[in-house]
């Protein structure tokens, strides 16, 4: 498999992080996001038209969009098929509820991290902003009340799902377009839980967390 | 008005906010604090930013014990928030003076309180008290605003408002006990989110107050560098009482030291605290504690067969006896960058390699603990070994031959980033020390630490000496130390075992050939001629000139 890879791209960041709770082999083609702009060359377009990263290359399917890679890959990698959990409607339907919330938290978080950080001076910062803290302050509800009923991940499994990667990247990141996490308690703990998933890699400005606490042997 | 507030308590976090190995990020009238629980449960409440270059500490990592920062790493210590290790430096043992601001705190009904200077009983929560702590909803709008807003909200609920800042707070509400928490925990999150919009759209009607503008305290100068050594002499500051008293091993008595006013300063691996006797002698015992455990200190004590009144005093005390000790002093520090530490213990000399090797194993750093004992019966600190697994090896009852024989075997290889500490009997300590000259050891990676200097001492002749930065001429006439004629002239000078084994009277020389009595530095430190311990070496020729 080929991913069409960004370093600092969050979207490419949820593609490397299953890949590496799976243990998928995979090589990486970088294109220079910025300030190249090669995700907008007219080679790139061939593969992508929408002139956007992540797109990947496996056995002559070309696939875009990261969401929608999450699901190709947890499907043909995950034996055990907990990441996307096909066999459970109930669970599959929350896990694809999760995704089109992680596009908001795209279309905001990491909007206005684009803006702060990579010149992206078109973006109106302060919607976004306010946008992507109108998402959290729902995902803490939501993860105040999972916590509460003893379940770790965003969608109700014991395993977490693509849903918890494809939101993670740009919660984590959303220091670097102006958007503090201080109100959201509730998903500054799942953050510790997510870093500590087997497997977890790090990406500029998404620091490893510390040793989970194991209770001692009496 | 922000001087009233100081002094109250708020809560700034449930008790459920606080997950073991998690840092909560919180802030109150504009002073950010990181909030963390130790795995033995105290909760440290403290200003979040590293003292180094400011980064928060809320982004750092909870090891349990200790507080490290993500930039470089920095650790901070549970309860004092002193810093115990700069990987910058790995030699050196941080200043006590290196302590981040901490914040007075309390846990109750659910919920921890703080506040800026905080004192007084907490508010009476009456029928509310252990009542059902409600999900906090944070608001972008002046507390006072959002207080008459909650007036006409459900009466039932008792609520508090954190002032986060002028223009953003928190609300805390409790419920009386009910047994169906989750609806009512649904119920008012909905509602009090409700609440929220209507109170932030008003507020964003209104011109927002100015910021508070919390004091923040200069970080000093020294920080930048390790300070020097600290100043005052040999002196008990720290009351502390005996808590606990057993006998752990043949001859060795473990005691539990606990203030009787103030927290225990912070210490490292290594560190040695001086004991005060009633019967005016001073003795220095390394502290056997591992990291962040700083409600107590805990000492291991052999009975001396010759004992000149030292191990037999502290063996006689009781359980509730007052003692006075020193502020730890570290002169034994551990490095933390080595690719292999190598711990090697005889008797009684394990305590500060057990200190070291409990630091070690909760960082997950490979050492090798050997251990030393004349038979099983002399085995100390059983259970704090057992931790270690197969890092620790007991070698019992060997012949002086057969020690010196294993020790060849344990410092067999020098390696470049390997690192060596001993402590035990001297002529343990000789062997050892030879064995590594041979083997190859550099001086910078093989540590010891005696604790008695059994030299012969030679106090004869006198001489001159200049202090260069005092601008003084004194005269060291012969039976009598440096350290004395120091003390006598009215200058502060540390010291602790004033034997020339622990390297706390450690002073730079300018010029002079020094007579080098004592046991703590290296031979190529002696060699080097810049450094003497002032209580007990003396000068070969008429004058030094010291750096004093």
């Amino acid at each position: 498999m080929k991913l069409y890879n960004y370093e600092l791209s969050g979207n490419c960041y949820k593609l490397r992080l299953l890949m590496s709770f799976l243990g998928v082999d995979y090589e990486t083609e970088a294109i220079d996001f910025y300030p190249g702009q090669k995700h907008k060359s007219p080679d790139f377009r061939q593969i992508n038209p929408l002139g956007q990263l992540p797109a990947i290359e496996d056995n002559g399917l070309v696939l875009r969009d990261a969401q929608a890679i999450l699901v190709y890959i947890a499907s043909k990698y995950d034996a055990d098929g907990t990441w996307y959990p096909a066999q459970d409607p109930a669970l599959l339907g929350q896990v694809m509820q999760w995704l089109a919330f992680a596009d908001g938290i795209t279309a905001t978080a990491s909007a206005a991290r684009l803006h702060d950080g990579l010149y992206y001076s078109h973006i109106d910062v302060e919607a976004a902003r306010k946008g992507a803290h109108t998402l959290f302050r729902i995902l803490d509800e939501h993860l105040f009340f999972a916590e509460d009923a003893g379940q770790a991940w965003i969608c109700p499994s014991d395993q977490p799902t693509i849903a918890d990667i494809a939101c993670f990247p740009y919660i984590m990141l959303s220091e670097e377009g102006g958007i503090n996490r201080m109100d959201y308690p509730a998903i500054r703990r799942w953050c510790d839980r997510f870093k500590r998933i087997p497997g977890f890699i790090v990406m500029p400005g998404i620091f490893p967390a510390g040793p989970a606490f194991e209770k001692p042997a009496a | 008005m922000l001087h009233s507030l100081y002094q109250q308590w708020f809560p700034i976090a449930s008790s459920t906010d606080l997950v073991p190995r998690h840092v909560y990020q919180a802030q109150l009238l504009g002073r950010e604090f990181a909030v963390w629980r130790a795995d033995d449960g105290y909760v440290n409440v403290w200003e979040n930013r590293c003292l180094h270059r400011g980064v928060r500490l809320s982004i750092g990592i909870n090891d349990g014990r200790e507080l490290k920062c993500q930039y470089h790493g920095w650790r901070y210590t549970n309860r004092t928030a002193g810093c115990t290790y700069i990987p910058a430096h790995p030699a050196d043992a941080p200043a006590r003076t290196i302590c981040n601001n901490t914040y007075p705190a309390q846990e109750a009904h659910g919920l921890i309180w703080a506040g800026e200077e905080a004192n007084g009983p907490l508010p009476d929560l009456g029928a509310h008290a252990n009542g059902i702590v409600l999900r906090p909803i944070p608001v972008h709008a002046p507390a006072e605003m959002v207080e008459t807003t909650l007036q006409s909200y459900d009466q039932d609920i008792l609520f508090f408002v954190q002032p986060c800042d002028s223009d953003h707070c928190i609300i805390r509400g409790i419920a009386k006990p009910n047994d169906d928490r989750t609806v009512l925990l649904r119920q008012h999150s909905f509602a009090l989110g409700e609440l929220r919009d209507q109170v932030e759209a008003h507020a964003a009607l209104v011109e927002a107050p100015a910021r508070y503008k919390p004091v923040i305290a200069r970080v000093a100068e020294d920080f930048i560098d390790i300070p020097t050594l600290t100043k005052e002499g040999r002196t008990a500051d720290l009351p502390v009482t005996i808590t606990a008293k057993d006998i752990i091993a043949k001859g060795i008595a473990r005691l539990r030291l606990e203030p009787l006013k103030c927290a225990l300063p912070t210490f490292q691996p290594g560190a040695h605290v001086d004991v005060h006797l009633q019967n005016g002698l001073v003795r220095q015992y390394s502290l056997t504690n591992g990291p962040g455990e700083t409600d107590h200190y805990t000492i291991g004590v052999k009975l001396e067969p010759d004992s000149r009144g030292g191990s037999s005093t502290i063996h006689a005390l009781n359980l509730g006896d007052n003692l006075a000790i020193s502020v730890p002093r570290n002169n034994f520090p551990l490095r933390r960058d080595a690719v292999e530490t190598i711990l090697i213990a005889g008797g009684i000399g394990m305590t500060p390699l057990l200190s070291m090797a409990r630091a070690l194993n909760v960082q997950g750093l490979p050492f090798a603990f050997h251990y030393f004992v004349q038979s099983d019966a002399h085995i100390a600190f059983r259970q704090e070994i057992g931790t270690f697994a197969d890092a620790a090896t007991i070698h019992k009852g060997l012949s002086p031959e057969d020690t010196s024989t294993k020790l060849s075997e344990i410092l067999a290889e020098p390696g470049p980033a390997r690192h060596v500490y001993i402590c035990g009997p001297g002529p343990m300590l000789d062997t050892a020390r030879e064995i590594a000259g041979r083997t190859g050891w550099s001086d910078t990676q093989i540590h010891f630490e005696y604790f008695k200097n059994n030299t012969q001492r030679n106090t004869s002749g006198s001489f001159k000496i200049e202090l260069a930065r005092s601008a003084m001429t004194l005269t060291v006439p012969e039976g009598t130390s440096i350290l004395n004629v120091l003390h006598e002239n009215g200058i502060n000078m540390s010291s602790s075992c004033e034997l020339g084994a622990c390297g706390t009277c450690r002073c730079t020389v300018i010029a002079g050939e020094i007579d080098h009595q004592d046991v703590y530095l290296t031979d190529s430190e002696k060699a080097a001629g810049n450094a003497m311990m002032t209580c007990v070496s003396r000068a070969r020729s008429d004058r030094l000139i010291l750096d004093i």
